[in-house]
């Protein structure tokens, strides 16, 4: 009974972080703030829920298999998902997207302007 | 492009073969000679991409040691990172105050500069956009949410943390 509730305990977190990464791409003003909210959803989200899928599969599935595939899952979305965030951002800035209201610093602007 | 060499196709082989493992988790002999066919085959096809310098560099006690620290400091600070993001997203994401700032890494060489850079993007609030050297010195360029600190060397220690010490041990 103590360990579903940590398992549910676990997933809330999850699923509160989840959420509020939604609220911040939806909501957040511009482009590159919006991918720093999205980032919000897969690390505490992705842990939160993956331990509480790991200590399920392993205390009430009894299934070895189903939790390593979950630790798998998990490792590859954090290992792999700063590579695509990273991608997309310089991308986009690249491409000339700049957000509305001027940013505090802008170094990367500056040295591309010098070259 | 390099040679393909012994030692980095074994590690290879040994990674590709431990997944297998992992992946199909049953002990039939047939399983495990279909595995090990599968993944000699891509060890020797791809090792030369994987493995630029000594195979076994990172098999050394004090490497593990530093790595198993890591993963704890890094935890702690995505949890500190998370936990200021989801305040920002629910108090109406009216709180940003965005910009670029560029910040001087101080690492002994390519892996270690990404390993830390995927660390930073993988921490809400920064992300890395791109790398540049400059005179000798490597910079990295990073979108930052919240500017506290214009100034190269403040603003790095605050968004690197203890990271990158930990980062420095790993693979020094």
């Amino acid at each position: 009974m103590a360990l579903r509730i940590v398992i549910d305990v676990l997933i809330g977190i999850g699923l509160v972080f989840a959420l509020a990464g939604t609220k911040g791409i939806i909501k957040m003003p511009d482009t590159f703030c919006r991918m720093q909210a999205s980032t919000c959803v897969n690390t505490m989200g992705v842990i939160g829920v993956a331990l509480g899928a790991l200590l399920y599969a392993i205390f009430i599935m009894g299934s070895v298999s189903a939790a390593i595939k979950i630790a798998v899952i998990a490792l590859l979305i954090i290992t792999v998902n700063p590579i695509g965030a990273h991608a997309i951002a310089k991308g986009a800035y690249r491409a000339g997207i700049r957000p509305d209201k001027p940013m505090e610093t802008d170094d990367l602007g500056r040295d591309l302007g010098n070259e | 492009m390099q040679k393909t060499r012994f030692p980095a196709v074994l590690s290879t082989f040994v990674v590709c073969f431990a997944f297998w493992i992992l992946l199909t988790w049953s002990f039939k002999v047939q399983e495990l000679a279909a595995g090990a066919v599968v993944s000699l085959a891509a060890a020797l096809f791809a090792s030369r991409f994987f493995i630029q310098e000594k195979a076994f560099r990172l098999v050394h006690p004090r490497r593990f040691f530093s790595l198993l620290v890591y993963v704890f400091v890094f935890l702690g600070e995505l949890l500190k990172a998370n936990l200021d993001m989801a305040r920002r997203c629910f108090g109406g994401c009216k709180d940003v105050n965005p910009g670029i700032v560029k910040v001087p890494v101080d690492l002994p060489d390519g892996y270690a500069e990404a390993m830390l850079a995927n660390s930073i993007t993988l921490t809400p609030g920064t992300i890395t956009l791109d790398i540049a050297e400059e005179d000798g010195k490597d910079y990295y360029y990073i979108h930052w949410i919240d500017v506290a600190e214009t100034d190269r060397v403040k603003a790095g220690e605050i968004i690197k943390g203890r990271m990158e010490k930990w980062i420095g041990r790993i693979w020094k």
